[in-house]
């Protein structure tokens, strides 16, 4: 044994060439051995969730620098990386995000932009907002302009899935999120959008609520127009569905017995309350022009046009002012048309056969009380009867044979007279005009059909010269 | 440790034969021995770079570079132990033989 160690005191002169041999190792082996280092410590951070992460390695020790998004993510990944074989020290040059309080997020949109900021809580949450905003909107620019940070609400992703699909509903806006509550600004892009949006709202997770909604949506927009040269009147714009669609079509073919009705409406979404009843009105108003234009946007109504004597212009203001719906404006622009040439009586009688082969004076049945869809007939007929001021005029009332004999020529006096008497306000002298009712003895047609009876239930203007 | 050994086999390989050479050289040298108080100042100087690359007190790569030195040398020794342990049997054999 004291041989071994007199001869290992000579082991000394081959540590000159272990030294060489050292130097050329360290030299070969170090930039090989940190780049395996780095690439094993690399895919065993692969699926961890940290942000802005860099890996340096010098020697054997490696120095990791990232964005955790909670404190067990950040020492998972410490000790993942410790973990490798063949790594010594790692030094943690971790954090974790901010933590945002309140943790707020937005959407903001014009026409050709859209620019996701405030917080997203991971990369991955990050990465399918904008995704979903690319999806929802094609062909629009979606800027990122969201950091990363702690502190969202539960369900936070499927709350701002949900707002992403609303921004591609607006033309212009912001939908803020902060913490759990939403506020909604700007104008839709669709008529019905900011009811669509109301709507898809409610399916927003449990514990997430609308703080205020101030989407605007386009203007709902109905207009008429009413050309006596073509002798059409013109719908276009926007009604709330096809029942609305067909009853006032229907109205509008008897309030316009001359005029042919073009009807390029569309149904949609997001009228104002009361429509139906307003346009109703309206076209009521319109119907007693001789010439006009309606146009009612949202709860305004603008109506424009001549009238056919003084009278009507007086009436068609007054009552557009007391038969809209609460809440209606009304902008009554209407001047009278200058008064036609007079025409002698037989001219005149002419004129009213021409406007009876049109239409008929319709009254609520069995009464006396002139049904509102023949006021424009009335007012053709009042126009006409002030052209031949001296010729004297019978208004003849008749009816069908159902019913008993005494009923129909009292109903008969009665519809004769309340056609007079509307001549009367029209400005008619009173004197000009009788009223005769002759019950049913004077028939058209057969009383046996319905049709028949329809044609035999009349008013006539009879001169007399 | 394993993963220095497989990843610098080559390397260690060189220092075992260095010192299987040395080794093998030794028993017959007639170089002077390193005297006791060296030899107490050598395994000093290890015994303290050991407790070094132990607590991990070197960073970086003079670090790795002190690990990779211990581990070529350690390897020498015991190369140099088994050329010696070697070269004496054989020694002893032929001077029996003869």
């Amino acid at each position: 044994m004291r041989g071994f160690f007199r001869w290992a005191s000579k082991w000394w002169p081959g540590l000159v060439p272990l030294a060489v041999l050292w130097g050329l190792a360290a030299w070969n082996a170090t930039v090989p051995l940190e780049n395996d280092l780095a690439a094993k410590a690399t895919a065993t951070l692969k699926d961890a969730i940290l942000a802005q992460m860099r890996l340096t390695v010098a020697g054997r020790d490696v120095t990791l620098a990232a964005d955790a998004f909670s404190e067990e993510g950040r020492r998972d990944a410490l000790a993942r990386v410790g973990g490798v074989s063949g790594v010594r020290l790692v030094n943690d040059e971790t954090r974790l995000v901010p933590e945002a309080q309140p943790f707020v997020w937005t959407a903001e949109r014009d026409v050709a932009h859209i620019a996701l900021g405030g917080n997203a809580p991971l990369p991955a949450v990050k990465a399918k907002l904008l995704d979903t905003a690319r999806a929802a909107v094609a062909g629009v620019e979606v800027a990122d302009q969201m950091g990363l940070a702690r502190g969202a609400p539960a369900k936070f992703d499927a709350a701002a899935l949900l707002l992403i699909d609303q921004i591609a509903r607006l033309k212009d806006g912001k939908i803020t999120l902060s913490d759990t509550s939403v506020k909604l600004a700007g104008m839709a892009r669709d008529l019905g959008g900011r009811e669509a949006i109301a709507a898809a709202l409610k399916n927003l997770p449990q514990g997430y609520s609308i703080a205020d909604n101030a989407i605007k949506a386009p203007p709902y927009i109905f207009q008429a127009n009413k050309d006596p040269v073509a002798v059409t009147v013109t719908f276009t714009g926007y009604v709330p569905d096809n029942a609305v669609h067909a009853a006032l079509v229907a109205a509008a073919t008897r309030k316009f017995f001359d005029e042919k009705v073009l009807d390029q409406l569309k149904a949609s979404v997001g009228a104002p309350a009361g429509f139906a009843n307003a346009a109703t009105v309206a076209l009521g108003a319109l119907s007693r022009l001789s010439t006009g234009s309606l146009v009612m946007a949202d709860r305004e109504i603008r109506l424009s046009g001549d009238a056919l004597y003084p009278a009507a212009a007086d009436q068609i203001r007054a009552s557009l002012g007391t038969d809209l719906p609460q809440g209606w404006k009304v902008k009554a622009d209407i001047s009278v048309r200058p008064a036609a040439t007079p025409v002698d009586a037989s001219v005149c009688q002419q004129l009213f056969v021409e406007l009876f082969g049109k239409g008929k004076i319709r009254f609520d049945t069995a009464s006396s009380a002139i049904d509102r869809d023949s006021l424009g007939l009335l007012d053709r007929l009042a126009e006409t009867a002030l052209r031949c001021p001296s010729a004297e005029i019978e208004i003849a009332g008749h009816t069908d044979t159902a019913g008993d004999d005494g009923t129909n020529q009292t109903l008969s006096e009665k519809r004769a007279q309340a056609v007079v008497d509307y001549l009367v306000r029209a400005g008619l002298p009173a004197e000009r005009l009788s009223a005769v009712g002759y019950g049913s003895s004077k028939p058209l047609a057969s009383n046996d059909t319905e049709d028949g009876r329809a044609q035999n239930r009349r008013i006539e203007f009879v001169v007399k010269e | 440790m394993a993963y220095l050994a497989l990843f610098h086999w080559g390397w260690l390989a060189g220092a075992l034969l260095i010192g299987l050479g040395m080794g093998w050289i030794s028993v017959v040298h007639r170089g002077q021995p390193l005297s006791p108080a060296k030899l107490g100042l050598v395994a000093a100087v290890v015994a303290a770079l050991v407790a070094l690359a132990v607590a991990h007190l070197v960073p970086g790569r003079i670090g790795y570079w002190c690990d990779l030195g211990l581990a070529l040398f350690a390897v020498y020794l015991a190369g140099c132990a088994v050329g010696t342990l070697l070269r004496q049997w054989v020694v002893s054999r032929y001077a029996a033989a003869h």
